[in-house]
């Protein structure tokens, strides 16, 4: 007889499969980009990320939503830390602007919006470490 | 907020993975109540009484007690 997997596995799975899915789709949209396409399919290639984006958000939400209340606390200690980081370096990024010419190469936003999942993480093991 | 929860679960002879499981939370959840670095919700903490037939002030009472 099959055996179904439990709720919480078969979340875990499909959010897994779902983020993979999101950072694959962003890296092929950057290699699409690298190629010279015509209008509109350059546009298209832009906004590939998009939809698996969606996806994710929507599998992190229900992965969030069947986690015990202490976990939910974690999380939210974690973003308490990722959000207003990642404001004070973009508020911060914009003023600089006013008054220095910051690299593009390597102060643009397709670079800085990963510190927002990396302060996540950071406040996450903190959290954890916190109730541990 | 102290709690007997270690000692109620002894008795038990259950794992905290046990409890865990009866409470349908994760085990770090109990690990984090018993060392009481989390104070539990009101609903949690009355189905943790529930579980072991007593009442609230028998298993959780506050720090200058």
């Amino acid at each position: 007889m099959k055996q179904s997997l439990p709720l919480w596995h078969r979340l875990s799975i499909s959010y897994l499969v779902s983020t993979v899915l999101f950072v694959v789709s962003y890296f092929v949209a950057r290699l699409l980009l690298q190629i010279n396409m015509p209008a509109p399919f350059n546009v298209l290639a832009a906004l590939l990320p998009v939809p698996f984006a969606f996806l994710w958000i929507s599998k992190f939400i229900q992965h969030i939503r069947q986690l015990d209340e202490l976990q939910r606390r974690i999380h939210l200690e974690a973003l308490a830390v990722a959000f207003p980081l990642t404001f004070l370096l973009l508020l911060t990024l914009g003023l600089l602007e006013l008054t220095i010419t910051l690299p593009a190469e390597d102060w643009s936003y397709r670079h800085v919006w990963a510190m927002l999942p990396l302060l996540y993480f950071v406040g996450l093991a903190l959290a954890k470490r916190r109730y541990a | 907020m102290k709690n007997t929860l270690r000692v109620l679960r002894a008795e038990q002879n259950w794992s905290q993975s046990d409890l865990a499981e009866r409470l349908e939370v994760s085990r770090q959840t109990i690990h984090a109540i018993e060392n009481e670095k989390y104070d539990p919700s009101l609903p949690l903490a009355f189905k943790i009484a529930h579980l072991f037939g007593k009442s609230l002030e028998e298993i959780f009472f506050p720090d200058h007690d």
